[in-house]
């Protein structure tokens, strides 16, 4: 059924050359060991401002998870120049607005805001990283929010409840195993002193990446950059995380049971991490599999078979070995096993027939072009920037994506599939309604 | 996250810079009625086309609701010699996206593709708009999982809340009522032939609006573009429907039971005004203070003062007919009448007391600010926001003069919108959430209550 055609060589080469100019970036490192990433990008007059912290939920211990992402929060809760409120109220004045978000690696602050509003946000960042101050009343106030955004995310949403119980499976030992947000009881439970120590741990300079990306200049940013960031002292770096995830000796299954209309699966593989050579072949494992319409599990399981709803998965960058998900939302009257039997002949397939070469230059095609699109906006931009510098070792690596995906081979495909999905290495997840799956008058 | 303001502001048309000013563009009108607009811009090597068929859920057939989402669905599901598979590859093959739905005033189709790719991403929409096949089978799918979609959006009442808000705020026979939602009873209704019939009303040169915006060069791009936008037949441009302001004689509360939900996700609502309306700029400012960014009173008060709620917001409907004003939050079930208490209190205060001169500086600046990375910085937010002109029948002028009609706010000005607009009378609230816990207590915002199990099909409520 394939009817591929290929695309004119012209085609993959012609853009490939156009990007060095599209992500120039001027780096400097302060003395305190705080680098700056400056991308000039002149086509609104605004500003997108990253600072990436490498701190995350990996660097947390139980009874007190979900403390990064709850310091997260914190951090807009006032500081010894600008009180509580204040970093909002100012920043909003000046034509900005803000959001942060946390993951199981890094903590990330995203501020997005006028040029005018640019030596503001510098001097407001500068005085959260070095002199964030602890209110109990607010520290209680903001315990009440972060447990509704758990309410939301998870207990009143069938796919977050499954996600939680899926990688408490997948993970026995490292520290991937609990969720960002943390457990229910560990945001009630945990002290000033566990957010005073997260801050110390976690808020140094040379922990942090700031990216600048907007209408700017480097001979703007670099004088405010030295002006209120280098004064911050270094510190000691969060210590490393030193548990591994031992192998898996064997499938691992967890049921949720709850009411719900239609059920839910999940199938985790390990992986490795961002560094991993085989990273590239992820991504393009990713495409294949779940990339558009044409993918093979759309194709199958949603137009041909019919049995789900949407089929989602692949691999995210991270710093310690991740994993490959796959999430299903099953069709009613469907059953979660019919499903799982076709992803694992997909899965073996990929190991053992290589990918005929039109599929795998749709692949490379796809990912190019969603290369593009992340450039399309200051604050994508910003993003991607932080991202590789962190999770890749350097922005740099932008630059070598698109030959990095372009080398992957079929033979790549099929030797990276046959030892990522053995039934050995998977954690799978279902979700069973508790009430039947039609919906009665 | 920290927060989920970002993506309710984008409903927002929200610099410090003096002025704004659209890029230049050019705009024709085809032989067959069709609007063609041409915004070249060289950036990353993309380009953008919208395709915009004016009607959306305003020319739906009364319990046919959802059926503009099935035909544009359906288009993309076989055309010209393409099967629905052979459509979905070669756009994946050029790395291209096609996105398309449906909304209140509108269907459409978004397309993006690599500048080299125009011919062939183009000949695969032209197919799409022109020649659609509509394969029984397709639909057959189609409308499946359309019915499970509802069933998926029940299991999540943040998803919910909006689809039984719309079914309870409209008065029967208003095309808002259902705003282009389907539920299990519509999506049983729909066949090949109603669809049929509803491409043909829909897909008519007199009704498109067709926009192209990024890397091309436009005396090669535009005979293209002309082909396809000028090649569907005339047709009768669509009767757009009589504005029908919701009016409520008394407070009313629908109360949808879902026994296991832990927080209550509620929507209280007041009449609004339309895209057209002179009072939108000042509304802008107002609703912006109101519960439009993080700092608002709503989310202040809710959020950072009593942490009852992960966030508080008012939504200000800007559509062809008049929508509403509506406070949205989701507070813990416990503390549901404590939420509302303390929402309705800053209602009350806001219509009271307006805003000051310091607010109103505040807001302005504020929507200044976020307006060009908002609307105007990529081609496909361009394609969009030149759609939206077309289709509501502005000029550029709106965008051009936008930030001179709010430099000239005055605190007088906008609290006078106020008064006219944000009331504390008569109020209508939509609840979702575990019914027998908070039943009694909520009881007092109305007299005139019902309730009703998530569990009876469809969106709308009983009859009050």
């Amino acid at each position: 059924m394939l009817l591929l055609r290929r695309v004119p060589f012209a085609l993959m080469l012609a853009p490939f050359a156009m990007e060095a100019q599209m992500v120039q970036v001027t780096e400097h490192t302060l003395s305190n060991g705080m680098k700056i990433l400056i991308h000039e990008d002149h086509d609104v007059p605004n500003v997108a401002l990253y600072l990436f912290f490498k701190v995350g939920s990996r660097n947390e211990r139980p009874g007190a998870t979900g403390i990064s992402h709850f310091f997260e929060h914190m951090m807009f809760n006032g500081a010894k120049k600008y009180g509580p409120k204040q970093f909002d109220i100012e920043m909003e004045k000046a034509g900005g607005r803000n959001n942060a978000y946390t993951s199981r690696d890094v903590t990330v602050y995203t501020d997005w805001f006028p040029r005018t509003a640019l030596e503001l946000m510098f001097d407001m960042e500068a005085d959260r990283i070095r002199d964030l101050s602890f209110d109990p009343k607010i520290v209680e106030s903001e315990r009440g929010v972060v447990s509704s955004e758990r309410r939301t995310s998870v207990d009143n949403n069938p796919f977050g409840t499954l996600y939680e119980q899926l990688n408490a499976t997948a993970y026995i030992a490292h520290p991937y195993q609990w969720p960002v947000i943390g457990w229910a009881s560990d945001i009630e439970a945990w002290t000033m002193e566990d957010l005073k120590a997260h801050y110390r741990m976690g808020y140094a300079p040379n922990n942090c990446v700031v990216v600048v990306s907007g209408d700017v200049t480097p001979a703007e940013v670099l004088p405010l950059a030295k002006k209120y960031f280098e004064p911050i002292p270094r510190q000691d770096p969060p210590p490393p995380v030193r548990t591994v995830e031992p192998p898996q000796l064997g499938e691992r299954r967890v049921e949720v049971r709850r009411p719900a209309n239609l059920p839910l699966l999940m199938a985790s593989f390990h992986v490795g991490p961002a560094r991993d050579p085989d990273f590239p072949v992820y991504e393009v494992i990713e495409t294949i599999l779940t990339g558009g319409r044409s993918s093979r599990l759309h194709q199958r399981l949603v137009e041909k078979e019919q049995l789900v709803l949407n089929a989602g998965g692949g691999v995210r960058p991270s710093l310690d070995p991740g994993q490959f998900l796959f999430t299903f939302q099953v069709r009613s009257g469907r059953n979660p096993r019919d499903v799982e039997k076709s992803l694992y002949e997909e899965l073996e397939r990929l190991s053992k027939e290589p990918v005929p070469a039109e599929e795998l230059q749709k692949a490379k095609n796809q990912i190019l072009a969603d290369f593009y699109r992340q450039l399309k906006t200051i604050s994508g931009k910003a993003n991607l920037l932080g991202d590789y510098e962190v999770f890749f070792g350097s922005w740099n690596e932008i630059l070598n994506a698109p030959a990095r995906i372009e080398k992957v081979s079929a033979e790549d495909v099929m030797r990276v599939a046959a030892r990522i999905f053995a039934p050995r290495n998977r954690t799978v997840g279902t979700l069973i309604p508790e009430q039947g799956a039609e919906v009665k008058q | 996250m920290r927060t989920a303001f970002g993506i309710l502001l984008m409903a927002l048309p929200a610099l410090a810079s003096s002025q704004v000013r659209l890029p230049d563009f050019t705009r024709e009108q085809l032989p067959n009625g069709a609007i063609l607009i041409l915004l070249p811009r060289h950036d990353v090597p993309l380009v953008s086309v919208r395709a915009v068929f004016r009607g959306g859920a305003e020319i739906e057939p009364q319990g046919m609701n959802g059926i503009t989402a099935a035909t544009v669905e359906m288009m993309r599901r076989g055309a010209g010699k393409r099967t629905a598979a052979q459509i979905d590859l070669d756009l994946d093959f050029l790395g291209a996206s096609l996105s398309s739905g449906a909304n209140r005033q509108s269907a459409y189709f978004s397309l993006e593709f690599l500048s080299k790719t125009a011919p062939e991403a183009l000949a695969i929409l032209a197919d799409i708009l022109t020649q659609p096949a509509f394969p029984e089978d397709e639909l057959r799918k189609v409308l499946a999982q359309a019915a499970d979609r509802v069933r998926s959006s029940k299991d999540n009442p943040a998803a919910a809340v909006g689809p039984y808000f719309n079914g309870f705020f409209y008065p029967a026979g208003h095309p808002y009522r259902h705003s282009g939602t389907p539920d299990e009873l519509s999506v049983s209704r729909i066949n090949r032939e109603e669809i049929l019939s509803h491409y043909r009303r829909m897909a008519a040169g007199r009704n498109l609006i067709f926009v192209a915006a990024g890397d091309f060069d436009a005396k090669q791009f535009a005979p293209l573009a002309r082909k396809i936008a000028g090649a569907l037949p005339a047709g009768e441009a669509v009767k757009a429907a009589a504005d029908a302001a919701p009016r409520f004689e008394r407070p009313r509360l629908l109360l949808v039971d879902k026994p296991d939900a832990t927080q209550t996700y509620f929507r209280i609502g007041m009449p609004g005004i339309h895209r057209r309306h002179p009072d939108r700029v000042a509304l802008l400012a107002a609703n912006t203070l109101f519960g439009g960014r993080f700092t608002s009173l709503l989310n202040d008060a809710l959020r950072v003062n009593a942490g009852l709620t992960y966030g508080a917001n008012s939504i200000l409907d800007l559509d062809r007919l008049t929508g509403a004003i509506a406070i949205n939050t989701y507070p813990p079930t416990a503390t549901t009448a404590k939420a509302i208490d303390l929402a309705l209190e800053v209602l009350s205060q806001f219509s009271g007391r307006g805003v000051t001169q310091e607010q109103l500086d505040s807001a302005r600046a504020y929507i200044k600010g976020n307006f060009p990375t908002d609307r105007l910085e990529t081609s496909d937010q361009l394609c969009s926001i030149l759609a939206e002109l077309e289709l509501f029948g502005l000029g550029r002028d709106d965008i051009d003069g936008f930030f001179q009609k709010l430099d000239a706010l005055t605190p007088e000005s906008v609290n006078a919108a106020i008064r006219r607009h944000f009331s504390a009378g008569n109020l209508q609230f939509c609840l979702v959430g575990n019914a027998s816990a908070i039943e009694k207590e909520v009881a007092k915002y109305a007299k005139s209550m019902k309730v009703v199990s998530i569990k009876t099909e469809g969106f709308m409520p009983p009859d009050f």
